[in-house]
């Protein structure tokens, strides 16, 4: 096992700093986390504003896949379900379990994607683009978006699962802080669709 | 995370898991009672709800660190401030909706 100096260079990577509470990581992430409502909380506004400006707006349940909508709230709801116990493996040291649990939280991440495709397929076959109509462009935007966090939340899963273990030869807690960081940022990610799916679909 | 370490956490976490799904079951099935506007009314609130119990449990914000809380709290002001301005905007202006949707 390598020597661990890294604490002594960087402080509070593992330790919770005394004025904020937080290591480092965890206080970048709520941070980097309020950036990211803004983000979305910009289109919700814009949606609204959009909305509440229109002379007329569709039906969206009628030209949404509510089925495939709801079937996805449950895939990533699921998805962070086993995140947690992922997390809760690795804090008691079953490095078998959390990597069973990581490879379900990237299976369900793919399930979405490919029932978001599946969706969108559907819309295109149907002539519906971004185009088409504001609410299109701005379903097709926001779940675009979405769906980007989504891409990007798997590659960060992945590779707490392969290369980026190596830091768990370093230092255990740092490793187990980093993962934590990840799942805040894959609830969030689910906490987004709530909004999503009860915006763009049902409303 | 914290305190995701024993049984009685796990069967709460499984708890949670199975009200949000049923609190998306309900907005769902609120959605088809074609309600119109007034179906806005019952599932942003849900859904508000549905989020709410997802970060106080998931991501543990009820045992965060006032830090946290600060954050969230700035961030919720800033949001407010993102959506209050454009729609004061939209009502005071003297645009008509069709002169709106030019924009």
């Amino acid at each position: 096992m390598q020597q661990d100096h890294t604490e002594e260079f960087i402080p509070y990577i593992v330790e919770a700093r005394p004025d904020t509470g937080l290591y480092n990581a965890k206080f970048g992430i709520w941070l980097f986390l309020a950036s990211e409502v803004m983000l979305f909380g910009s289109l919700f506004s814009a949606y609204i504003l959009l909305r509440v400006g229109s002379f007329s707006w569709p039906v969206q349940s009628e030209i949404q896949n509510v089925l495939i909508g709801a079937i996805n709230s449950v895939v990533l709801l699921t998805s962070s379900i086993f995140f947690i116990q992922a997390w809760v493996a690795l804090k008691a040291d079953d490095i078998p379990k959390y990597k069973r649990f990581m490879a379900l939280v990237i299976t369900f991440a793919f399930i979405f994607l490919i029932l978001k495709g599946v969706e969108y397929y559907q819309h295109f076959s149907h002539g519906e683009f971004p185009k088409t109509s504001v609410f299109l462009g701005l379903y097709f935007l926001m779940t675009g978006l979405h769906a980007l966090h989504i891409i990007g939340g798997i590659l960060v899963n992945i590779y707490y699962i392969g290369p980026g273990m190596y830091l768990r030869s370093i230092n255990k807690q740092w490793f187990i802080n980093r993962v934590e960081v990840a799942g805040l940022y894959w609830h969030f990610v689910d906490l987004v669709w709530i909004f999503l799916f009860s915006t763009l679909y049902l409303l | 995370m914290e305190q995701h370490s024993n049984e009685t956490d796990f069967k709460r976490d499984i708890l949670i898991y199975f009200t949000i799904i049923a609190m998306t079951g309900l907005i769902v099935g609120i959605s088809h009672l074609q309600l119109g506007v007034r179906g806005i009314f019952l599932i942003v609130p849900i859904a508000c709800i549905e989020a709410s119990i997802l970060a106080y449990y998931f991501m543990h914000l009820m045992s965060k660190k006032k830090t946290v809380h600060l954050v969230l709290l700035l961030t919720v002001i800033v949001f407010i401030n993102l959506l209050f301005w454009p729609a004061w905007d939209v009502v005071y202006s003297p645009r008509t909706p069709s002169e709106f949707t030019k924009y």
